[in-house]
């Protein structure tokens, strides 16, 4: 039999995802229309459903980039989560320990900070060591869920509060917005674009970027082209990190306002599919986003239809490994 | 009387004609040549001997019967065999397993008369195995020898070799012929596919050339001197790369007691001392796998050494691979693929590699576009890289083409040294000249070059000076002579 032509098998991978999540939606006793549509426009229902997208966008945004950046290294981060986390609640104690926009701006930071300690290990452990940057970030993982988890109920716990939660910021200090209509656009969101494009700048035109993309594609050309491929590796998890954890830091001071269990709700795993659905450019970070957070808000509404919310989920991860094919596609086809 | 005679032979493959019209006479008894360049249409020749693939068009006639072979498993029975340029050899298994594999005498083997079997056929040709012994231990030339024990245990009477000399040194090379001579004294008939023609003019009796897949010319070797032979493979007069006076420059490299440690802890080159003169192209023979390549690497700064290593004075040891880089230190990598480019990118984005750091190549903190466009076609136009545009994909072109970019690269940007592994490697016999008339142009401008290939004639006819390493160890002939450079390679003397 002759293989069959590249367009022709995406065909039938396409065909194939949108069956399974038909079956999915039918096997869950729901009206596949109803749920399809509540999931994409339950965003745009009203100003607050809106809003809570745009407080999902921010994050993943920032956290595709360290993602992304980790990956054109070829480094999977998966500690991303844990590095959030960290960054997050370092934020919230600091930014209401020095409070105003001092607080706001010295929280985001000593996020970046935390979050690059979290990744610290696992970068020194990949680069010198060669210990695989997976086992160590998901270990580092469990470490940032157990012991934020024990702070918030203990040491930084509102003791006024009945479950595990720090004070909350007053709105004086935490980060403001711009207001557009009937929501306001948080600096943060704003910021988070422009740090996609720089991000997007830097990689493509800069010499440190071409050398960690050399780095990820073929490390021992790269060795040869005179680049430190164990220094590269070093700083490219570090960079991720601290900028997982600046996306922490960010969330509290400019959207939460506090620290609580159940402050991630998985942005950091999410980021993962982000920054891959995202495709080979980075300025991709921003659509692929989008539909993320707007997916996951969705997910919330569909509930009320007696659908489990993990059908957001299963279609996101349809969504990457379809875009995984026809990245790899393009690529086999290129050597072909 | 020929034993094979393959007649008006076609093969197509879309609009690809890899052969076209192209006939081939053997005379049984016969060392037979068939040379032509990369891409002539040789190999594709032999398979459709061997049954490996069917022709198009045309006929095949064996022991004076027309065939069609449907696999090779036939061609195996009318008693032809082929040794491909690969060798086809499972390490972790034994000479003798090796010796059986696929033609096992039965599903119970009496291993007794196996051994005495192959025995008996090594004797034959004055071979010596232990047959026990796993087949990793074996070098290239042994290697060789086994997978012509191979053929013999098949009971071949036709036997193809393809470019059986290509990883042996001109000792064993030599060895090799006198043992094909006594099996075709035998009555055996063996076609040798080649690109050495010193091989076809001392060993074998009648050539057939090859170029572009059509058939060219088939002649009695004894009515054709090499000279002739290289015009016809390539099609044009070619004029000799003129030997010229030793150029007395000041030192450029200077290596004293250098110690480069192996991949397996051993010490994989010993206490190496030589120079390199600005202006030299210095070659560097000998066998695969004898220190070449980490003496290169060392020299690249991706590898550690000890004792001294000097480049226009300035001490190697302490200096990165990039600060090399900068000094002008560069290298033809010995693996395209590994060592040398990144294959999905483009052709533009692979001219930078090794050079970002260069001041002409940024701005600021940024890579300089115009100078990576710029040197990207500067790089293609230097040796004639066929490509469509600066955006291809480097991965897309042939290895031919990749090898041209990738020579022209590192003779780009005031080169101070040329580490080359193999700079002709798959280029064609035109183009291997322009690299190394390139090579010469580099070291006229103040380089010097030091030179690895495995095919001591390419060194001889290209390079200035010829050092030779042989088990770690770097020593000079006397005299840049053949003979006396084959036997350093296997460190006879």
């Amino acid at each position: 039999m002759r293989p069959l032509s590249p367009s022709v098998r995406l065909g039938i991978l396409a065909l194939t995802c949108i069956v399974i999540v038909l079956i999915a939606l039918i096997t869950s006793g729901a009206n596949p229309a109803q749920v399809l549509t509540t999931l994409l426009t339950d965003s745009f229902r009203s100003p607050t459903a809106f809003a809570d997208t745009l407080k999902r966008f921010c994050p993943y945004m920032i956290l595709g980039v360290a993602v992304f950046w980790a990956l054109r290294a070829g480094l999977f981060n998966i500690g991303v989560e844990g590095q959030f986390l960290m960054g997050g609640m370092t934020g919230t104690v600091v930014a209401l320990q020095v409070g105003g926009i001092g607080g706001v701006l010295l929280g985001a930071v000593a996020g970046m900070v935390v979050g690059a300690a979290w990744a610290l290990p696992a970068a020194w452990i990949r680069a010198y060591r060669g210990g695989h940057e997976v086992i160590s970030t998901i270990m580092l993982n469990m470490i940032a869920f157990q012991l934020s988890n024990h702070l918030v109920a203990g040491p930084i716990m509102d003791p006024d509060a009945g479950f595990p939660t720090t004070r909350t910021l007053g709105p004086q200090d935490m980060l403001g917005g711009v207001p557009v209509g009937p929501i306001t656009v948080n600096w943060a969101l704003i910021l988070a674009f422009g740090f996609v494009v720089a991000f997007g700048w830097w990689l493509r035109k800069t010499v440190a970027g071409y050398e960690l993309s050399v780095v990820g594609a073929n490390p021992t050309a790269g060795s040869f082209a005179g680049i430190d491929v164990k220094r590269t590796t070093f700083a490219a998890l570090l960079a991720s990190g601290a900028i997982a954890g600046f996306g922490g830091g960010l969330q509290a001071v400019a959207f939460e306002g506090r620290f609580y269990m159940g402050f991630s709700t998985g942005y950091g795993f999410d980021a993962l599919g982000v920054a891959i659905l995202a495709g080979g450019n980075p300025i991709g970070i921003i659509p692929s986003a989008f539909a993320y957070s707007l997916l996951q808000q969705g997910s919330l509404a569909v509930q009320t239809l007696h659908v489990p919310p993990g059908i957001a989920t299963l279609i996101l991860s349809l969504l990457v490994v379809l875009f995984s094919a026809i990245r790899y596609g393009k690529v086999g086809h290129a050597n072909g | 009387m020929s034993i094979v005679a393959l007649e008006g032979i076609a093969q197509r493959c879309g609009d690809f004609v890899a052969l076209d019209n192209v006939s081939l006479h053997v005379r049984k008894g016969d060392l037979h040549a068939v040379v032509g360049e990369n891409g002539a249409g040789k190999t594709t020749l032999m398979r459709i001997l061997y049954g490996a693939l069917s022709p198009s068009e045309g006929r095949v006639i064996v022991h004076g019967q027309e065939r069609h072979y449907r696999s090779s498993r036939e061609a195996i029975a009318d008693r032809i065999g082929m040794v491909s340029q690969h060798y086809a050899i499972i390490p972790e298994l034994t000479c003798l397993q090796n010796l059986m594999l696929g033609a096992e005498p039965g599903a119970v083997m009496n291993l007794r008369q196996c051994e005495d079997r192959a025995n008996e056929l090594a004797e034959q040709m004055g071979f010596t195995f232990d047959w026990h012994s796993r087949a990793e231990s074996l070098g290239p030339a042994g290697a060789q020898k086994l997978e012509i024990l191979k053929l013999l245990w098949r009971n071949a009477e036709i036997m193809i070799l393809d470019e059986p000399t290509a990883m042996l040194s001109p000792r064993d090379a030599d060895a090799l012929f006198v043992s094909l001579r006594k099996l075709a004294s035998q009555g055996a008939t063996v076609i040798l596919v080649t690109h050495r023609l010193p091989e076809v003019t001392e060993y074998c009796q009648r050539v057939t050339v090859l170029r572009g897949g059509k058939l060219i010319d088939a002649k009695e070797v004894r009515d054709v001197t090499r000279a002739q032979l290289a015009e016809l493979i390539v099609g044009h007069a070619l004029t000799a790369f003129e030997a010229r006076e030793l150029p007395q420059g000041e030192t450029a490299l200077n290596v004293q007691n250098l110690v480069v440690r192996g991949d397996r802890g051993n010490d994989a080159v010993k206490s190496a001392t030589f120079q390199v003169r600005k202006g030299e192209l210095v070659g560097l023979a000998g066998v695969d796998g004898n220190g070449q390549k980490e003496l290169f690497h060392a020299l690249m700064g991706t590898r550690g050494f000890t004792g001294l290593a000097n480049l226009n004075g300035e001490d190697l040891s302490g200096q990165t691979t990039r600060e090399r880089l900068a000094a002008g230190v560069r290298i033809i990598a010995e693996d395209r693929l590994a060592e040398a480019l990144v294959e999905d990118w483009s052709l533009a984005d692979n001219a930078v590699l090794g050079f970002q750091r260069l001041p002409s190549f940024r701005v600021g903190v940024g890579i300089n576009e115009a100078t990576k466009a710029d040197r990207a076609q500067q790089f293609i136009a230097k040796f004639n890289t066929k490509c469509t545009s600066t955006d291809q994909a480097i991965g897309s072109l042939s290895g031919g083409n990749q090898q041209r970019f990738i020579a022209a690269r590192a003779l780009g940007e005031n080169p101070s040294l040329v580490l080359a592994f193999q700079p002709a490697r798959g280029l064609d016999i035109d183009a291997t000249r322009a690299v190394y008339q390139g090579l010469r142009d580099a070291c006229s401008q103040g380089a010097g070059a030091l030179i690895v290939s495995f095919d001591l004639d390419e060194l001889l006819e290209f390079c200035d000076r010829i050092l030779v390493i042989n088990g770690g160890v770097v020593s000079a002939p006397h005299q840049k002579e053949r003979a006396e450079i084959g036997q350093l390679m296997v460190g006879a003397i």
